[in-house]
């Protein structure tokens, strides 16, 4: 009897001590990992647009956040975009405005957050919940970031996630005021290397660069070798102002696919035209709700 | 059983005679999993020092404090929570690397070397031989990863380190998982012959 | 007196009527489904009016998780008896994700709404069958492979081992998957998963143990070295790490452990038969023992690459 108390004791004790271990290195390593994942993304934001180190980008310029949500309220629903107010540089809280899905305002309400807080979902959705949510089921769906010049419009990014040959692959798109695309990176895939991963590789990325609206929504994947002068523009074995001329002269052209890698060649190009297909149709609604209520937002 | 071996015979004797790679054959998962690139090889093999280390000294110093009967509970108790906090370590430090080496590092928790040294070795041995011996198994496997991850590289995707050294990719064969199995397997035979090799020259000089 | 009598049948009276007003509307559409590539077949109680049915602005489609944008239905063909409507869409749909159909003014019903998914149970077994073949985790996510080495020289062994071995995984996820769902998750403690796991783990381990002592003493004789060895599996905490961050509810965890099991028996019977023959073969002495195991694992490995992709349901 003593033994199995000896053992209880010390078995409680070892369980004890090792947990605070792991909770210190929990509470101590949390913070570090959600600032290096903002920092992956900013960066991957900023070569999107063309900026890096060497070129960092000007103090005129605003990067602006709008989250889409789902409201369930029962049988109806609307969706919700969490937009913020005031000009660019002043930070004038946000606002939750709520749109049918027949494109017509519902409402709208001011949710209290700083531009920091607005960053992490937990207090985001706490906040929203606070201000609006009793008995209705409010569902995070995705996030756009408008990119602003001087007030004028210069970029969107849109962070997606759609499924590959083996799961999923998540990327972040580049597209200018036209909705024709800028570029777009791969966050995370997990593709066979050396052929679905090849889809990080430039001779295929590029191939989407300056791509129209209009040809996009009908993107097609071809099986056949890319041709030798559109492969050197792509990887850069060009210059730049000559590569940009071949590229453009591809532009309405459907993608080559990858060799031995169709599907996921499919797979990305099926999720880039469903993400800005999606993304034009709600812009314009939200555009239309902005300024029929006269919300004053910064983009 | 304890023949005391200076702390440099420790080491040396993880990375050559009880390699857990090639001799022991114990903790062959990874190496056949991730040893596509050399840098995996070198997070794994760190990650798996630092577990061993850690669980060695720790066990050392509370020999003691561990009742007989939940003596293996303890081991996985000890060992299950270095490996959470390399985990969480690596994951908020090395994002990239990290994502690389998916669950592998979480596995570390179910590798059979590190149990059965806590049982063999660090259960009996005072602090110092445990840590040493510790560093020496870590290595070994270390070393064991990084000679895998370095071929598999050079003939796979022609690059070390990522830096590329050949200009071209000469199989792509290597780089996809099934050939871990083809070069642990042809390295250990080669091992071996070597090893005969040389015990036939002692005995015909001898 | 009378009053409260008359006043619960009229009451009943609007209710039947009430529900009379929407029971049929449930029943009007009775079964939805994904046909060929870019159609969706919808299936009527009974025939209604064939203009009605034939028109496709009177459908409306979506995907449940984007309700605001509207799949364009390009035609509407209707089978001979009148009762099955095939909806045919410009794009192909992306049929992993449950869209609905919603009629409006057909037969008389002012509104449906049906949902259209890929059967619950074909979902349900793909993922045993991924775990089973595509993700084989001995031969394509290789792992457990010191196990699997040790034990794959006999069949008899084997098979002890695959047995045993699925038995302890199915019991040890499943309790993994309710600490997982009411402790873990509410109480924010997701780092606690490597040493929650492994501890049940080796709970389950001695709790077999000690009940095949006692229970079939016969049986553990066989089985019981076995058991140690679980413990030493790499799969036994891939699985339920898998479990959480997929988050599986329990007839996905039990499918998967069920696959991973399963599997794993799979692998080892496959080694097993080729080693015994192996071992009359001519081998290379340095190659003897594990180094050609690995060889010809290596080519299962190959073999198993053939799956990737596959897609039953």
């Amino acid at each position: 009897m003593k033994m199995m108390l000896t053992i209880i004791f010390r078995l409680t004790v070892s369980c004890l001590i090792a947990g605070t271990i792991m909770g210190a290195t929990f509470i101590f390593t949390n913070k570090a990992k959600k600032v290096n994942e903002f920092a992956r993304e900013e960066k991957v934001v900023y070569s999107l647009l063309g900026y890096s180190t060497a070129n960092p980008i000007p103090e005129s310029m605003g990067m602006h956040e709008v989250f889409r949500y789902v409201v369930t309220e029962g049988d109806s629903q609307t969706i919700g975009y969490l937009v913020p107010l005031g000009a660019h540089g002043s930070d004038a809280g946000f606002s939750f405005v709520r749109i049918n899905l027949e494109g017509e305002y519902v409402d709208n309400t001011d949710i209290a957050l700083t531009a920091d807080s607005v960053r992490d979902l937990g207090d985001r959705n706490a906040a929203i919940a606070a201000a609006f949510g009793d008995g209705k089921d409010i569902r995070f769906a995705d996030q756009t970031i408008i990119v602003t010049d001087h007030g004028q419009r210069t970029a969107y990014l849109l962070s997606g996630k759609f499924p590959g040959f083996k799961t999923h692959i998540a990327i972040i798109l580049a597209l200018d005021p036209g909705y024709s695309i800028i570029g777009f990176e791969v966050m995370e895939h997990e593709e066979d290397p050396g052929l679905g991963a090849e889809i990080e590789q430039d001779y295929f990325k590029n191939q989407f660069k300056y791509k129209p609206f209009e040809k996009i929504k009908t993107l097609e994947v071809v099986k056949a070798p890319i041709p030798d002068d559109y492969f050197d523009a792509l990887e850069g074995r060009i210059d730049e102002a000559a590569a940009i001329d071949v590229m453009k002269q591809y532009r309405d052209q459907d993608i080559y696919a990858l060799t031995g890698a169709t599907i996921s060649s499919v797979a990305v190009s099926s999720g880039i035209k469903g993400m800005s297909k999606k993304f034009a149709y709600r812009l314009d609604i939200l555009d239309k709700v902005l300024q029929e209520q006269q919300i004053a937002v910064p983009f | 059983m304890a023949n005391k071996k200076s702390n440099f015979q420790l080491v040396a004797n993880g990375i050559l005679q009880e390699n857990p790679i090639f001799k022991l054959a114990l903790s062959m998962c990874p190496a056949v999993g991730i040893s596509t690139t050399v840098m995996n090889g070198v997070m794994l093999g760190i990650a798996v020092l630092f577990v061993q280390v850690f669980s060695s000294v720790t066990i050392s110093l509370l020999k003691d404090f561990i009742h007989p009967r939940i003596r293996i509970p303890t081991y996985t108790l000890t060992i299950a929570t270095w490996v959470t906090v390399i985990d969480l370590s690596l994951a908020a430090y090395f994002p990239a690397a990290y994502a690389q080496m998916g669950i592998f590092v979480k596995i570390i928790v179910a590798f059979a070397i590190i149990t059965m040294r806590l049982e063999m070795f660090a259960s009996k041995e005072p602090i110092t031989a445990s840590f040493w011996d510790g560093i020496g198994m870590g290595l070994g496997f270390l070393v064991g990863m990084v000679a895998i991850g370095f071929i598999r590289e050079l003939l796979g995707s022609g690059a070390i380190l990522g830096h590329d050294v050949l200009g071209f990719k000469p199989l792509l064969f290597f780089i996809l998982p099934s050939a871990g199995f083809f070069v642990v397997g042809l390295m250990m035979g080669f091992f071996n012959w070597i090893e005969t090799y040389y015990a036939r020259r002692k005995r015909g000089e001898a | 007196m009378n009053q409260p009598k008359y006043l619960s049948f009229f009451v009943l009276v609007f209710f039947v009527l009430g529900l009379a007003g929407f029971a049929p509307a449930a029943d009007l559409v009775v079964d939805t489904d994904f046909g060929a590539e870019n159609q969706i077949v919808v299936s009527f109680r009974a025939a209604v009016d064939k203009a009605e049915m034939a028109d496709a602005a009177r459908y409306s489609v979506f995907e449940e998780s984007d309700p605001d944008i509207r799949l364009t239905v390009t035609s509407v063909a209707l089978s001979d008896d009148g009762r099955q409507a095939t909806l045919s869409f410009a794009e192909p749909l992306n049929t992993t994700k449950t869209h609905i159909v919603m009629t409006k003014d057909i037969g008389g019903i002012e509104q449906t709404s049906s949902p259209v998914s890929k059967s619950y149970f074909g979902y349900l077994l793909s993922i045993l069958i991924s775990a089973l073949l595509i993700n084989n985790f001995v031969f394509t996510k290789y792992l457990g492979l010191c196990v699997f080495f040790g034990t794959s020289k006999r069949k008899q062994t084997a098979k002890g081992m695959g047995v045993v071995f699925t038995i302890v995984i199915v019991v040890a996820v499943s309790m993994s998957w309710v600490l997982f769902q009411y402790v873990l998750k509410p109480f924010k403690l997701d780092y606690l998963q490597i040493v929650v796991f492994i501890g049940l783990t080796s709970l389950t381990v001695q709790a077999v143990d000690t009940v095949l002592r006692k229970v079939n003493p016969i049986l553990f004789k066989s089985f019981g070295v076995y058991l140690v060895l679980v413990i030493a599996n790499c799969v036994i905490i891939a699985v339920p790490l898998l479990m959480a961050s997929n988050e599986y509810n329990f007839f996905e965890t039990f499918m998967l452990s069920l696959g991973a099991g399963g599997g794993f028996l799979l692998a080892l019977y496959l080694m097993s038969s080729v080693s015994e023959r192996v071992e009359l073969a001519k081998v290379p002495p340095s190659f003897k023992g594990l180094p050609i195991a690995f060889i010809v694992a290596g080519q299962f490995a190959m073999a198993f690459l053939g799956f990737s992709g596959l897609e039953l349901f």
